[in-house]
């Protein structure tokens, strides 16, 4: 029943997300952006951390680079908007690069933690510089081409990268590539042994994570028009992380879920409370004792041959 | 910018001892992580709120108290003790029951407390700055190498060592550190001779949280206490264990060294960025010997 | 092909490997045998780069491969099978396999096209001669001890060895199964040439089918030779007296 329904399900979903700003009021249409652009990010860090099985715990910070040199290349230097949508993703990429070689000698733990040690290098870095990047103000009033200033500009520009950027994901976790890392993640002592450059692998699946998150951070000054530093902050890196976890790490639309449900009961929440991080925190707590595989996780499971009953 | 002038200055020993009183204070923090990490192999994020809880609470007991000097070492007591009563709650209520899971789901559900109690902070004292003033014993300063040293940071100077050392006497020389040790190094084995691993972990999680109520006590007449204190701590704290070696508590006292006094110099010498400074020297130490500086026990 | 030239290794104080001499001929089937703890394993991991050696050397073909990693020995030629079986669990059999040879066409940074069925003939063909392909679509996690030590095998020898190692292949598996082994290896060895090196505890079955056999005790190659040669060695006599010959 699921495999014939599942190609038209993405459909289905595409068409309602196109229709949306047609019916919906305008902070709606803001909200569903933010939704798209952090279901983007979160599927970026799990190629990383549920395909590769790295322990990105510092993935905010590409995602604010990519903004902030979307941003920065907007605001002060003279070049066209395309070459500031490139200059974000591929900064990020560069950096991932970076701190990837960096890092990549490390083992699970030191690793995260050397990454969010970076991270928050840069973070400060960022916060300082006030002539350059805004320090803690962060920059505002960011200039955008007309066709995606306007709020439905802006969500549909939102929608056709983060579609795009979703499709080309999938392809890739799909591909060889694909299997290629989640092998090392489950055994990559056997994977050395069959031939596989483990650390190159690893590396390329860190700057590919990174590139997507960055595409991310320049969605947002799209759909924002402002930066700040607070975007790469190691506090997001983990609520990002708990989107992955919340719908599933080894699903491919886990994140889309987990990132889904987090936005809009942040957005919900932020309404009625300011204990947000109460909400968080709890509902992490719930899913780490219940439902350690994330919502999709919990109801798709591998389908299996008919042999194994015997086995 | 004149960063030889103002290297070599007697500023710069006056920072020094700036930045040394702030290691004790990073030093009694992250000992009390380090022991975590070390015999729980848990990384707890949280290990920053306990340190706001302790700061906010020593606040309360002085205020309930009066003020003065009383009051003041009632706090340092009563306020720890009461971090290391959420401490056991959160080992006992809740980490006890996943220990087998991996790293990851530990180190993401110490991350889910640390939200929690950040909030419950707010619940209970209110967004609001609260400060406390340096009882009247401890106002002033000394002269040090010609300049005025607050009493308090000696304070501080002083009782750092004497943590160490009061440390250093428990892990390495009473029955239960002994135990505590082997522990961390194979708690099947530990368990298997009769030894009730579950209460070892639950002790080691008590010390750790009271360290932590410590060093946000000691820091309260300093800072302003405030939200967001366990923020910025805990990535120090976190870094601090990286570099010295995870679970080793030498390595944590390195480790508070070189990042307070990189932090002390780093602000004397470029005081827009010194704040990066230790970040750098993480990243460095990293590059160099990727298990830390010290033997770790993982 | 393969020369072990008083090879060391020690960890901490304890020398695992102490003077190791091995070399195997092109196209034989050597096995080496030991009391337990002989350092065979560890051997075996200097052999395919998952530990370097402190000293001594290791040439195949010719060439020096002590210290090199173990995905660059791979490529080189040299595949092998783990004592404790070692493969990717979430993954079905026929992509076990799938991935070892898309390694060796390198093929792994290909990104954009979908695997499902690439390199199928090849996989089938390699299942087919392990006998594995009825189950190709299984889990791997799910198969029977037995057969998971069967397909760690296939998964060696997708990638085109010259030398393939197995450490144990049939540790843990039921009599019909190490039957099966056996067949498979002397198949592997007379069909395709294959030169194979594995070490076992089951004695009976390294006299059985291996053309050579080296002898390890504490970490020390004690004697290398023909079958006929090993059994009347005094030193693997006394070696194995009194033991029931288990490593």
């Amino acid at each position: 029943m699921r495999r014939s329904a599942a190609p038209l399900l993405p459909l289905f979903l595409l068409v309602a997300l196109l229709a949306l700003p047609q019916v919906l009021p305008r902070f709606h249409t803001y909200i569903a952006a933010i939704v798209l652009l952090t279901a983007l990010l979160a599927t970026s860090l799990n190629l990383a951390i549920g395909y590769t099985g790295l322990y990105q715990f510092g993935h905010a910070v590409f995602y604010g680079i990519g903004a902030y040199g979307t941003a920065l290349t907007l605001t002060r230097s003279g070049m066209p908007a395309p070459v500031a949508f490139l200059v974000g993703p591929l900064a990020a990429a560069a950096l991932s690069l970076v701190m990837g070689v960096i890092c990549i000698r490390l083992s699970k733990l030191y690793f995260g933690m050397l990454q969010i040690s970076l991270g928050s290098l840069v973070w400060a870095v960022v916060y300082r510089w006030y002539s350059f990047t805004g320090g803690d103000d962060g920059i505002h009033g960011i200039p955008l081409p007309d066709a995606i200033a306007s709020p439905k500009g802006s969500y549909y520009f939102t929608l056709i990268v983060t579609a795009l950027c979703v499709f080309a994901m999938y392809r890739i976790v799909r591909s060889p590539f694909g299997k290629v890392i989640q092998g090392i993640r489950d055994n990559p002592v056997r994977a050395a042994a069959i031939g596989i450059d483990v650390r190159l692998h690893q590396l390329a699946s860190l700057v590919l994570a990174g590139f997507f998150g960055g595409v991310a951070g320049s969605l947002f000054v799209v759909v924002e028009n402002s930066v700040f530093p607070d975007m790469m902050f190691w506090t997001f890196s983990l609520e990002v992380l708990i989107m992955c976890l919340l719908g599933g790490m080894y699903t491919f639309f886990g994140p889309l879920v987990g990132a889904s449900v987090i936005v809009l009961l942040r957005v919900f929440a932020s309404v009625h409370t300011q204990y947000w991080s109460l909400i968080l925190g709890t509902i992490l707590t719930l899913v780490i004792i219940f439902l350690p595989d994330g919502v999709l996780g919990r109801f798709v499971r591998r389908p299996r041959s008919k042999e194994d009953a015997g086995a | 910018m004149d960063f030889a002038a103002n290297l070599f200055s007697t500023g710069t020993l006056s920072q020094i001892l700036v930045g040394l009183s702030r290691t004790t204070i990073l030093f009694i923090v992250s000992s009390g992580m380090s022991l975590i990490l070390g015999v729980l192999r848990i990384p707890n994020v949280a290990h920053g709120s306990l340190y706001m809880i302790g700061a906010f609470a020593a606040w309360t007991v002085i205020q309930f108290l009066g003020g003065g000097l009383f009051a003041f070492l009632a706090a340092m007591i009563v306020a720890p003790l009461i971090v290391a009563a959420v401490g056991f709650v959160l080992e006992r209520g809740f980490f006890s029951y996943l220990y087998e899971r991996e790293h990851l789901m530990l180190l993401l559900l110490t991350f889910s407390f640390a939200l929690i109690l950040g909030d419950l902070v707010k619940i209970v004292w209110g967004s609001e700055y609260r400060s406390v003033t340096v009882p009247p014993f401890f106002q002033g300063s000394a002269e040090i190498f010609g300049l005025p040293l607050p009493w308090y940071n000696l304070f501080l100077l002083f009782i750092g060592p004497c943590i160490a050392i009061f440390l250093w006497l428990v892990i390495n020389k009473t029955t239960l550190g002994k135990i505590a040790r082997a522990a961390a190094v194979d708690g099947e084995m530990v368990g298997a001779v009769g030894i009730n691993v579950g209460w070892i972990f639950a002790f080691t999680f008590v010390l750790g949280s009271f360290l932590a109520g410590l060093g946000g006590a000691l820091i309260a007449p300093m800072v302003n206490i405030s939200l967001g204190m366990d923020h910025s701590l805990i990535m120090e704290t976190f870094l601090i264990v990286i570099i010295g070696g995870l679970g080793n508590m030498w390595g944590a006292l390195l480790g508070s060294l070189i990042f307070g006094l990189t932090q002390s110099l780093g602000i004397l010498v470029w005081p827009q960025f010194g704040i990066a400074f230790p970040y750098l020297a993480v990243v460095a130490v990293l590059v160099v010997r990727p298990r830390g500086l010290l033997s770790s026990t993982w | 092909m393969l020369r072990v030239e008083s090879l060391v290794k020690s960890f901490g104080g304890f020398k695992a490997v102490d003077g190791a001499n091995l070399h195997v001929n092109a196209g034989e089937i050597v096995a080496v045998i030991g009391p337990n703890g002989a350092g065979k394993t560890t051997l075996f991991h200097l052999l395919t780069g998952h530990l370097s050696p402190d000293s001594g050397r290791i040439l195949f073909k010719g060439k020096e491969i002590g210290g090199l990693s173990p995905h660059v020995i791979c490529r080189r030629g040299i595949t092998r099978s783990f004592q404790v079986v070692n493969i990717f669990p979430r993954l079905s059999v026929f992509e076990n396999v799938q991935i070892a040879v898309l390694s060796r066409e390198r093929k792994t940074f290909r990104i954009f096209s979908p695997v499902k069925g690439m390199a199928e003939e090849e996989v089938h063909r390699i299942l087919r001669s392990v006998g594995l392909f009825d189950q190709k679509d299984v889990e791997s996690d799910l198969l029977s001890h037995g057969d998971k030590k069967v397909l760690e095998i296939a998964v060696a020898l997708s990638g085109n060895p010259e030398l393939l190692i197995l450490d144990e292949p049939t540790a843990g598996m039921a009599p019909e199964e190490t039957e099966r082994c056996i067949r498979l290896i002397r198949k592997l060895s007379e069909e395709s040439g294959l030169t194979i090196l594995f070490c076992e505890h089951d004695i009976a079955l390294v006299f059985e089918i291996a053309t050579w056999i080296m002898v390890m005790v504490r970490g020390a190659t004690v004697v290398q030779g023909s079958g006929e040669e090993v059994r009347r060695n005094s030193e693997v006599q006394s070696a194995y007296l009194g033991e029931s010959g288990e490593c």
